[in-house]
C-alpha cells in the first residue's frame, strides 16, 4: 500500500467508524474517493513551507460587550 | 413603452420611469408578479412569489413618490431573493432544501431590509441548488423545486448556485436579483444565463440572516442585465452590519462609467486551457474589445495550490457549519442522491489542513494584491464551458472536478469580479467573461465591465423563448 492510499485508510476509516452503519456499500466507496481527494488536497498544502511568522488570513479580535 | 421593453429594461432606465411618475409601482409590480406566475415554473425559477408582500411595498412606494419623497433608483423596483435570506412574516425561508420547504424564520436579513429601505419591491424569493450546493451535488437536480432550467436552453442548466436568481433574470421575471457565492454561485448562473452578475468583496454586504455555507467565503451580491445595475443595487446593500462582524465601514457609491476612461488589463498565462473552443474563441474577441478600451498584459501568479487552499476551507466550514445535519442524518432528506452521503467525507479534514489553508489563504491575498495592484481587472472566461445538460454530471472546481484558479483566488481571497455575458456557443447558450480586481474595487471592475457593455449588445439579448410575443 503506498504511502498516500495508508493515509486515505487512516482516514476513511474515521468516517467509516462514524457514519458506516447509516451508509451503503456505494455510498461508501464514494466517500472513500471523497476522502482521496481530501488527503491530495492537503498533501498539495503541506508541501508548501511556510514560516513561523505566517499567519492564518483571517483576523480575530478580543471581545468585550460594552461597556 | 412596450411590455417587452419595460421586462427587459435595465434598472436605471425602470428608475426614471417612476421617477417621473410614467410608470406606477404597482402596474410594475403587477407586471413582474403576473411572469413570475405564469413563467416562473417553466424555468424552476421561484420558491414563493411573494404577491402580498410586493404590493404593499409597491403602494407604499406609489404614496411616496405622490407626496415627493424618493428614495433613489431602487425606488419601486421589483426584484427577487435567492432564498437563503431570512424574510419576515408568513414568507418561507428554505435554502432550497425540502427539510426546510415549511420554515419561517420571523426576520428580514439585513440585505432585505437595506433594500426595503432603498424601496424596492421582494417580488419572489428565488430557487437555488439545496443548501447553496456546499454538499458537494454533482447533477442540476439537486433542489426540491427541480433543477434550474435555463430560459435560452430548456434542455440546459441555469446555476449554480443562485440558479433561480440567474434564470428569473434572464426571462424577464425581475429587473434585479440577490444571489450569494462562496465559490461560484453568482458568477456561475450569471454566465450561464447571459446576465451580469456581481461578487463583492468578502464583508462588502452584510451576511447576517443569509444562510451560512462558509462564514469566511461567504458573499452576496447582485444580479442584473448590466454593470450599471449591478452598481445601483450594491449602492444600496453595502456597508457595516453590527449584526455581521465581518462586514466593513468603507462606503460604496455607484458612478456610472465615464467615457473614454482607458483601462489596463491582466490576463493569466495559460487561463484559456481547458476551455471549450468557443468559450476560448469569445474570449478572444473580448480581448480584441478590451483592446480599444486599454492594454492588454499577460500575467502570472506564482505557483501555489490556490484549489486546494479554497476547497480545504470551503469544505471544513461547511463541515461545521452543518454539523447538525450531517451528524443526526437529516442530509438524507436532500434531493440530490450524493448531497446525502458525500458531506461524511468531510470529517476527514485535520485541522492542521484547515489551518494551513488559512495560512496560505494569506500568501495568496498577497499574490493576488501584488498581480492586480497595476491593473484595473484581470480578465478570464467566466466559465470554461456553456451551460451543462440538466442530466449531465455537473464538473466543479469545489468537488475538484474540474480546476478554477480565478474562482479560487477570487473566492479565497475575497475579491470583487463581474461576469459579462460576451458571445454564445454551439448549443446557443451564453458565455461570460468575468473582470476580477483587487478588494474593495467594485468601482473598477464595474467600470471596466460597464465600457465593455457600452462596446457590445451580448447583454442586449434576451431568450426567444421568454420574448413577449412567444412567451
Amino acid at each position: 500500500m503506498s504511502d498516500l492510499q495508508a493515509e486515505v485508510e487512516a482516514r476513511f476509516a474515521l468516517v467509516r467508524e462514524r457514519y458506516g452503519d447509516r451508509l451503503a456499500p456505494e455510498e461508501l466507496e464514494a466517500v472513500r474517493t471523497a476522502v482521496e481527494g481530501l488527503v491530495q488536497a492537503a498533501r498539495a498544502l503541506r508541501a508548501v513551507r511556510l514560516d513561523n511568522a505566517s499567519e492564518p488570513g483571517q483576523p480575530f479580535a478580543a471581545y468585550r460587550a460594552n461597556p | 413603452m412596450s411590455d417587452e421593453r419595460l421586462v427587459f429594461a435595465p434598472v436605471r432606465r425602470l428608475a426614471a420611469l417612476v421617477r417621473e411618475r410614467k410608470v406606477s409601482p404597482v402596474a410594475l409590480a403587477e407586471t413582474f408578479l403576473e411572469r413570475l406566475e405564469r413563467l416562473g415554473p417553466r424555468y424552476n425559477a421561484v420558491v414563493t412569489i411573494t404577491r402580498e408582500r410586493a404590493l404593499a411595498q409597491a403602494r407604499r412606494a406609489e404614496r411616496e413618490l405622490a407626496d415627493g419623497h424618493y428614495r433613489g433608483p431602487l425606488h419601486g423596483i421589483p426584484y427577487g431573493a435567492k432564498d437563503l435570506l431570512a424574510t419576515s412574516g408568513d414568507i418561507p425561508t428554505t435554502w432550497g432544501a425540502a427539510i426546510f420547504r415549511d420554515r419561517r424564520l420571523g426576520f428580514d436579513a439585513t440585505a432585505i431590509r437595506r433594500l426595503e429601505q432603498a424601496g424596492a419591491v421582494l417580488c419572489a424569493k428565488l430557487a437555488m441548488v439545496e443548501l447553496a450546493g456546499g454538499m458537494g451535488y454533482r447533477q442540476p437536480n439537486a433542489s426540491f423545486t427541480g433543477p434550474g432550467v435555463n430560459p435560452w436552453n430548456r434542455d440546459a442548466w441555469s446555476g449554480g448556485s443562485s440558479s433561480g436568481s440567474g434564470s428569473a433574470v434572464a426571462a424577464g421575471l425581475v429587473p434585479f436579483a440577490i444571489g450569494s457565492e462562496t465559490w461560484g454561485s453568482i458568477l456561475s448562473p450569471a454566465g450561464n444565463c447571459g446576465i451580469t452578475g456581481l461578487r463583492p468583496t468578502y464583508g462588502r454586504v452584510s451576511r447576517h440572516g443569509a444562510m451560512a455555507l462558509c462564514w469566511t467565503l461567504d458573499k452576496l451580491g447582485p444580479l442584473a442585465l448590466t454593470a450599471d445595475d449591478c452598481g445601483l443595487v450594491l449602492e444600496a446593500i453595502a456597508g457595516h452590519d453590527p449584526a455581521d462582524p465581518t462586514s466593513v465601514d468603507r462606503p460604496f457609491h455607484h458612478e456610472p462609467a465615464a467615457a473614454g476612461r482607458r483601462f489596463r488589463f491582466g490576463v493569466l498565462a495559460g487561463i484559456t486551457d481547458g476551455c471549450e473552443p468557443a468559450v476560448r474563441e469569445n474570449f478572444e474577441g473580448s480581448l480584441e474589445v478590451l483592446r480599444t478600451m486599454g492594454t492588454v498584459e499577460t500575467v502570472t501568479l506564482p505557483d501555489l495550490p490556490y484549489d486546494d487552499i479554497t476547497r480545504t476551507i470551503l469544505g471544513a466550514e461547511a463541515a461545521s457549519a452543518f454539523e447538525d445535519l450531517i451528524e443526526s442524518g437529516a442530509i438524507r432528506g436532500l434531493t440530490a442522491p450524493e448531497d446525502r452521503y458525500l458531506p461524511y467525507a468531510r470529517d476527514a479534514i485535520l485541522a492542521k489542513d484547515y489551518v494551513k489553508a488559512l495560512r496560505l489563504r494569506a500568501v495568496m491575498a498577497r499574490e493576488a494584491d501584488r498581480v492586480l495592484a497595476p491593473l484595473d481587472a484581470l480578465v478570464a472566461p467566466g466559465r470554461i464551458a456553456e451551460a451543462p445538460r440538466l442530466d449531465a454530471e455537473v464538473r466543479s472546481a469545489v468537488r475538484g472536478t474540474a480546476r478554477d484558479v480565478m474562482g479560487a483566488v477570487g473566492n479565497g481571497a475575497g475579491l470583487p469580479a463581474v461576469a459579462v455575458p460576451n458571445g454564445f456557443g454551439p448549443r446557443g447558450l451564453p458565455t461570460s467573461l468575468q473582470f476580477m480586481g483587487r478588494a474593495w474595487e467594485e468601482g473598477r471592475v464595474l467600470a471596466a465591465a460597464a465600457a465593455y457593455q457600452a462596446r457590445t449588445d451580448w447583454h442586449e439579448r434576451h431568450p426567444d423563448d421568454v420574448t413577449v410575443g412567444s412567451a
